[in-house]
């Protein structure tokens, strides 16, 4: 019964339901412009709210983290800049979608997709967190390779004119993910003497540069076109639509959930997994992937708001941050007073289920805030281009600088804004080589760390067979890659025929 | 055909890369500009002081919820009441916390850029880091040190840091999670191996919660953690603490012995923790360092600073000036020693 009366709380203290509003709405602006982070606004509030009651704090700084998640689907939409790392894939659909005049309705599913995902996500938190937790804790170094493994895979997703150029692009970004020092040797790497560049290329510079600058230098040498009329009359997504993508929401959500515990992955790679997954086995799309497709939004959108709930795993059962958000989080709740540990669920359940509830409440939020803005929004894509495009560069400018306030990050941005230009010039894509700089940390240091523990290759490779959960992803990596393969193509078709016969 | 688009992809790259390196080229101009411009206004303000005229930037060397953003930030909270300006704090991460430690050595030296760090800077040099080291910089306030401690997991065969070290010395395999080199289970490992001769694999992973993840999940045999960041998994049970590496026992752990009563040689690079810090540009004027320091001493006096210091388990100094700066010198000198003897540096 107890448990039912601290779910109750934020009810009793309405004040607490105004401050996840606060946060909520506040949250969907950061998070659309890029460069703003949920992190940052979070480690802000630290300080801002130092003086304040624990609950306040964490109700305002839950608000806008559940805002931040999903306001990074804004900006991929309407301008083709992910607002966060966990939006790009929302933009290889969400963008075309725009396109066609339909951006009105990408963000309404896109909403509608969040919440059940933050919804789907705040359930397995309340219901099987201690299990969940226990699953994460299990994942060593080489599962964590094999998730990087699984994403790189994606490339084969990505709409590209061949397999060629799509490796082409992400081996660029393989590359240039291995700029900055060494983090295990401290040796800087293609650094070239200059201590800047010690901290490697951050990865949503070069997202910025190659999906934002890219398409407005691309959009500047075309002849101008009109700008696309949008659509703005049916934007609320019908219960029959949630319905027929739900069996999609609730897979997406459950590996969202369970990424998004991962202290080693968060609702970036989640976001980008099941929008692979969803390329692979959503039979026939209305419109096919990467042009528009609904399905394209469906499953990262509601994946990298599920991992909210996923992330706060880890962090209330074991006292381990499950991404940067809940880091900050936990040094907020120490500076309150607080213990989080492994003891936290028994000395503070209320904690706990104060934090379920204000993360229920703000996916409420999300419903009311997602919605009501969409017309205006919508409009953006309608600014006549000669305004649009340089108000696009200067916000990349702005929100390269704004990350780490460090003006080479704006040269960074520019150059790879340049080549993006030529990477789509010469009909390269551009989404494999930012999924090569967002994946390499992940593939190197794993791939490094799993060599330091088991001493050889061979070592490495026998250690996948030790544990059911790397036998699993192993088996899942060897199913993906040959449906992939032609062989399997032709078999497919052959039986087809054969039982049609 | 394919030819043509090779080259076009060159050129891309060709264009990329001038327009990074003229960016730098101009950015140190500025910057040079910049120094020549504040270095005349604190020559002109050193007969009264006068500061802050405007906000002060705290410039963090790690990352938003790390232990140091989390004890820098309440402390500027407070210390900005006495400042009556605001300091601002900004995270600048990355290689071990030199790209701070250069960005705040590349501002002026008038007391408007503070350096919010950790221990690491002063390895730097001797790791090849960076050329600077905390000698660079005057130390405005040192706000303490925490006790650190040898843990293994809950399942673990060793019950003894001697289990350990004789385990590694009889040629098994022992593994420790470590940050990095220069990180804190790196450092305390080179002391291990320069008493005792024990070496181990290190395996190396992101951040101090990921190195326990990897201990509390079976990977690695052992880490060193500090009391704030293992305490809640030994009173769980979850973190087996071998002993810890003070000179008293710690009151909430009473039971884990201390590092000299296996390997008394330990005394000499005793009290030893990683510590944290506010340092500015050497070359402030004396003046703004003494409100500065007055600043952030009486935020440290605050009763609600030395709760949040309490919870994070920090053995509080509230070091300044002379003081501060003689911590500073022998924390380096012995350091430097044990990696030397460790054959850690050369």
């Amino acid at each position: 019964m107890s448990v039912l009366s601290y779910l109750l709380v934020p009810f009793t203290h309405p004040l607490l339901i105004v401050f996840v509003a606060i946060g909520c709405f506040a949250g969907i602006y950061i998070g659309a412009i890029p460069g703003l982070s949920a992190t940052m606004a979070v480690s802000l509030l630290v300080s801002f709210t130092y003086g304040w009651e624990t609950n306040s704090a964490i109700a305002l700084m839950i608000g806008i983290f559940i805002g931040a998640v999903y306001g990074g689907s804004r900006s991929a939409i309407l301008l083709n800049i992910p607002g966060a790392p966990a939006a790009v894939a929302t933009a290889l659909d969400g963008y075309p979608l725009a396109q066609k005049g339909e951006a009105g309705r990408a963000m309404g599913i896109a909403t509608t997709q969040s919440v059940v995902g933050t919804i789907l996500g705040v359930i397995v938190l309340a219901v099987g967190a201690p299990l969940v937790s226990q699953l994460a804790l299990k994942f060593a170094s080489v599962d964590y390779l094999l998730l990087g493994v699984m994403g790189m895979m994606m490339v084969g997703s990505l709409n590209c004119k061949s397999i060629f150029r799509g490796l082409m692009a992400a081996a660029i970004g393989v590359l240039l993910g291995t700029i900055g020092m060494d983090s295990m040797t401290a040796i800087p790497r293609f650094t070239f003497g200059n201590t800047y560049l010690n901290a490697g290329i951050d990865y949503v510079v070069a997202m910025i540069g190659l999906f934002g600058v890219s398409e407005a230098l691309v959009q500047i040498t075309q002849k101008d076109i009109e700008a696309v009329k949008q659509k703005v009359d049916k934007i609320i997504p019908s219960f029959d639509t949630i319905l027929k993508y739900l069996p999609l929401t609730i897979r997406s959500s459950i590996i969202g959930v369970i990424v998004g515990a991962l202290p080693g992955a968060g609702g970036d790679i989640a976001a980008l997994l099941c929008y692979d997954q969803a390329k692979r086995t959503v039979k026939n799309p209305e419109v096919p992937f990467g042009e528009g497709a609904v399905e394209g939004i469906v499953a990262p959108e509601s994946a990298n708001n599920a991992a909210i709930g996923g992330a706060f795993i880890p962090m209330l059962t074991l006292g381990i941050p499950g991404d940067a958000v809940t880091a900050v989080m936990l040094g907020a709740l120490t500076i309150h007073g607080l213990q989080p540990g492994p003891n936290l669920m028994k000395t503070s359940p209320d904690l706990f289920y104060l934090i379920v509830s204000c993360l229920f409440i703000g996916s409420i939020c999300l419903v009311i805030f997602g919605l009501t803005g969409v017309k205006i929004f919508a409009k953006i894509v309608e600014i006549p281009r000669g305004i649009l495009l340089p108000l696009i560069i200067i916000l990349s400018v702005v929100g390269s600088y704004a990350i780490n306030k460090n003006l080479y990050d704006i040269f960074w941005m520019m150059a790879f804004g340049v080549l993006g230009y030529f990477l789509k010039r010469y009909e390269y894509p551009v989404a494999p080589c930012v999924l090569g700089i967002i994946l390499t940390n992940l593939l190197e240091n794993n791939y490094r760390r799993g060599i330091a523990i088991n001493d050889t290759v061979p070592g490495l490779v026998a250690s996948i067979f030790r544990s059911p959960i790397s036998i699993i992803l192993f088996a899942a990596i060897v199913i993906m890659f040959t449906t992939q393969t032609n062989t399997y193509k032709t078999w497919k078709a052959k039986r087809e025929a054969a039982r049609n016969a | 055909m394919k030819m043509k688009k090779m080259i076009a992809l060159f050129l891309a790259f060709a264009m990329a890369a001038s327009m990074a390196a003229c960016g730098s080229s101009s950015t140190a101009q500025t910057e040079a500009a910049q120094t020549e411009a504040a270095e005349g206004e604190t020559q002109a303000a050193s007969g009264s002081v006068d500061f802050p005229k405007d906000n002060v930037n705290g410039i963090v060397q790690w990352g938003e919820g790390g232990g140091t953003d989390s004890l820098m930030r309440p402390l500027s909270t407070l210390a900005q009441e006495t400042l009556g300006k605001s300091i601002v704090i900004q995270n600048k991460t990355g290689g071990t916390g030199s790209i701070a430690t250069q960005y705040v050595y590349d501002q002026a030296a008038d007391g408007y850029n503070l350096l919010m760090g950790a221990e690491n800077p002063e390895l730097y040099k001797v790791l090849g880091i960076s050329e600077l080291t905390y000698d660079d910089f005057d130390c405005v306030f040192l706000i303490g040190d925490e006790t650190t401690g040898v843990v293994v997991g809950k399942d673990s065969k060793y019950t003894s840091l001697t289990e350990i070290v004789d385990a590694a010395k009889a040629g098994e395999n022992v593994t420790l999670a470590t940050t990095g080199t220069g990180g804190l289970p790196w450092e305390v490992a080179a002391l291990i191996t320069s008493i005792t001769g024990a070496e181990f694999k290190q395996v190396q992973y992101d951040s101090d919660a990921s190195a326990k993840t990897a201990v509390l999940g079976g990977e690695c045999d052992f880490t060193i953690c500090k009391i704030q960041s293992g305490i809640e998994e030994y009173k769980s049970g979850d973190l087996k603490w071998l002993c810890l590496l003070a000179t008293e026992a710690v009151d909430e752990m009473s039971d884990v012995p201390l590092v000299t009563a296996e390997y008394p040689d330990f005394e000499k690079y005793l009290p030893w923790g990683p510590f944290y810090g506010i340092f500015v540009k050497k070359g402030t004027d004396a003046g703004v360092e003494e409100i500065l320091s007055n600043a952030f001493a009486t935020a440290f006096a605050d009763e609600s600073y030395q709760e949040v210091l309490k919870s994070f388990h920090i053995n509080a100094m509230g070091y300044t000036g002379e003081e501060a700066a003689a911590y500073l010198a022998s924390w380096q000198e012995n350091m430097v020693n044990a990696l030397t003897e460790a054959g850690a540096i050369q």
